[in-house]
């Protein structure tokens, strides 16, 4: 029992140590001063109130995509479409709300229903190619997201470009009423509670209703799964849409809240940050919660490094590659080695 | 009237194969990785790798020679990770194949800022002079390099190989099943490793092709998703390097034709004419999968990858 308990906060905790280690590594290899760089790091994302509330902002397109890639994952399905479904979500989003430019508050909820619309619809296209036609769908997944960005780049370059922006491209802002509240005057807004509540949502659908069971029964075992009368066409369609709906709502909450206005470039790498603390997180809702504010922190400090100590951009991308490696290598050590000093 | 209809088809010829090079040869080597059985997504970032570390060595020497095979080289050193990977480690090979193009995409965008701007001098054409005559030849000699020849070749070597040679039916065997291959006394991991490196070597000579003899620029991920669209396209393909050739062809022909229609001033914007490769690889991926004779030229290996629940 003890040991259990143990073996479940260990494992976590050794994965932190061996990332801290990567990202001092990292450092060394790019020839900045590692500790030095690595207190950068933690002060410029959880340091003082506006560090935290840049690493809050963060996180929740991140948990949103984090979200997407999971409830595909359950399915076995290796979703790498966040990215685009995200845009996508954006994109419908920001239709509605500048549809109505003297919205009452009900624009809200229906600015929201439009971006997740549009990001399960994207998900539903890479769903219904690998039901009815055998697409793998990390093909599809990743070549819609260049879609997805070009659909956007687009509409906000051409016909939904804002003339009173003097050439730059972007729409207009949004109405005031189509604003996602925040929390005081920081970045943090509402999204983040939503996608609190629907990785608690999530947790509970996936692990314990019938629906998780069903999804797991399809992907262990497809002969009893056929036997119980589960559709597997229809599942595979099934969380292809949630998941892109979950994308959608990061993209539509992300530029409504801290954008204003729908831009060429809304996301700085949150569908592939997104993906990997789905994988780190073995695919549950409750652990992605966690990881998504640890990714949300690295991105956030990136963007302070670049600023401030002349870390280039790429870094991030660098770094999260290197997290992937080691996270990879380690799941396939055998499992004496992975704790080696709590064996039998 | 004749001789400027074959020169204006010449021409087009010539565009075609001139922007289908790299693709062709990033084809063919995903096409003989996937014979052994492994999926490498990865050659996504194996390209930019290339195209990278490739466009570095030309400009910073002046030989564009010297830069293909850096770039070459590049792929390689990419394609080993993903081999330690899945076939040393038995990691998930998608996955395995998505954290390369990731640390490919990174690598290439912070070491590359160093190139951004610096200019190489490009191959020479077939023949420099063809003044003499308006013919079907003249656009081809005088505005290909020796890369597009090169890459028809490799295509036809790469088929007799693997169709004719005793090296070829091991591939092809390890790729339909290591479990055999060993049980016939062959080493399927080495056979693998074989698959896989050359694939590399192609992967990040295509990649160089395009920044230092295509495009004679680097920019920050520049390869736009060719890669992924070559994973796709290997099914269009048949897992057969003599079906390459048509197939990039196909897909330059249709690259050129957009880049054509814009040039007629047809109204429409370059951004929507941009996603048009990636809508065209989904579609033919949908045809190809529609007409059901998926399954029956895939190596056999392969499906426990792509069927992998």
């Amino acid at each position: 029992m003890l040991r259990d308990y143990v073996h479940r906060l260990l494992r976590p905790g050794l994965l932190v140590i061996l990332f801290i280690g990567v990202i001092l590594l990292f450092f060394i290899l790019i020839g900045k001063p590692p500790l030095q760089m690595f207190w950068s790091m933690l002060t410029y994302s959880m340091g003082d109130v506006f560090s935290l509330s840049e690493t809050l902002a963060k996180t929740t397109p991140i948990l949103f995509c984090a979200l997407a890639v999971i409830v595909p994952a359950r399915l076995g399905l290796i979703s790498v479409g966040g990215e685009g479904q995200l845009y996508v979500g954006a994109l419908t989003g920001t239709w509605a709300a500048l549809q109505f430019p003297d919205a009452g508050l009900w624009i809200l909820p229906v600015m929201l229903f439009a971006g997740a619309a549009g990001g399960a619809f994207w998900g539903g296209i890479t769903g219904v190619l690998k039901a009815w036609a055998g697409v793998h769908e990390t093909i599809s997944t990743l070549l819609l997201n260049y879609v997805g960005i070009l659909l956007v780049s687009h509409l906000v370059y051409g016909p939904w470009k804002d003339t009173a922006n003097l050439g730059w491209p972007a729409t207009r802002s949004f109405p005031v009423n189509a604003i996602l509240p925040k929390f005081h005057a920081t970045q943090i807004h509402l999204g983040l509670l939503i996608a609190m509540i629907l990785a608690i949502v999530l947790h509970v659908l996936l692990n314990h209703s019938r629906w998780g069971l069903s999804l797991k029964i399809l992907q262990r075992n497809p002969a009893v799964a056929a036997l119980s009368g589960l559709n597997p066409i229809r599942q595979t369609i099934l969380v292809m849409l949630v998941g892109g709906m979950l994308a959608g709502l990061g993209g539509i909450s992300e530029v409504s809240a801290i954008q204003g206005r729908l831009q060429p470039t809304i996301s700085s790498g949150y569908g592939l940050a997104g993906f990997l603390v789905a994988w780190l997180s073995a695919q549950q809702p409750m652990r992605a919660l966690l990881i998504a504010f640890l990714f949300g922190a690295l991105l956030a400090a990136a963007d302070s490094l670049q600023m401030f100590a002349h870390v280039p951009a790429a870094s991030a991308v660098v770094l999260q590659g290197l997290i992937f490696l080691t996270a990879l290598i380690i799941n396939q050590l055998p499992s004496q080695w992975r704790i080696p000093f709590w064996t039998k | 009237m004749d001789e400027i209809n074959y020169t204006l088809a010449g021409s087009w010829v010539a565009a075609s194969l001139r922007s289908a090079s790299p693709l062709m040869l990033v084809l063919l080597g995903e096409t003989l990785t996937q014979r052994v059985g492994i999926v490498n997504l990865g050659v996504e970032g194996q390209m930019l790798a290339g195209a990278c570390f490739g466009f570095g060595a030309a400009a910073v020497f002046h030989d564009p020679v010297l830069g293909l095979g850096v770039g070459a080289l590049a792929g390689l050193v990419l394609s080993l990770l993903h081999g330690v990977l899945c076939i040393q480690l038995r990691v998930n090979q998608i996955a395995s194949g998505l954290c390369v193009m990731m640390l490919g995409t990174g690598i290439t965008s912070y070491v590359g800022r160093v190139f951004v701007g610096a200019e190489v001098s490009g191959l020479a054409p077939l023949a420099g002079q063809f003044a003499s005559a308006q013919s079907f030849w003249q656009p081809l000699l005088t505005q290909l390099t020796w890369i597009a020849p090169l890459a028809v070749v490799l295509t036809l070597v790469a088929g007799v190989l693997l169709f004719r040679t005793r090296t070829g039916l091991h591939w092809r065997t390890v790729g339909e099943s290591s479990t055999v291959a060993a049980a016939l006394g062959l080493r399927p991991r080495l056979v693998q490793w074989q698959g896989l490196l050359t694939g590399g070597l192609l992967s990040g000579l295509a990649g160089a092709v395009l920044s230092i003899d295509y495009t004679q620029t680097w920019a920050q991920n520049m390869t736009k998703g060719l890669g992924l669209i070559a994973v796709g396209l290997v099914i269009v393909a048949r897992w057969n390097p003599f079906l390459v050739l048509p197939v990039a062809l196909l897909f330059g022909l249709a690259d050129t034709s957009v880049l054509r229609l814009q040039a007629a001033a047809v109204n429409t914007s370059s951004y929507l004419l941009a996603a048009a490769p990636y809508v065209f690889c989904l579609g033919i991926l949908v045809v190809t999968h529609l007409r059901a004779d998926r399954d029956a030229h895939m190596p056999a290996g392969l499906k426990a990858v792509f069927n992998d629940r």
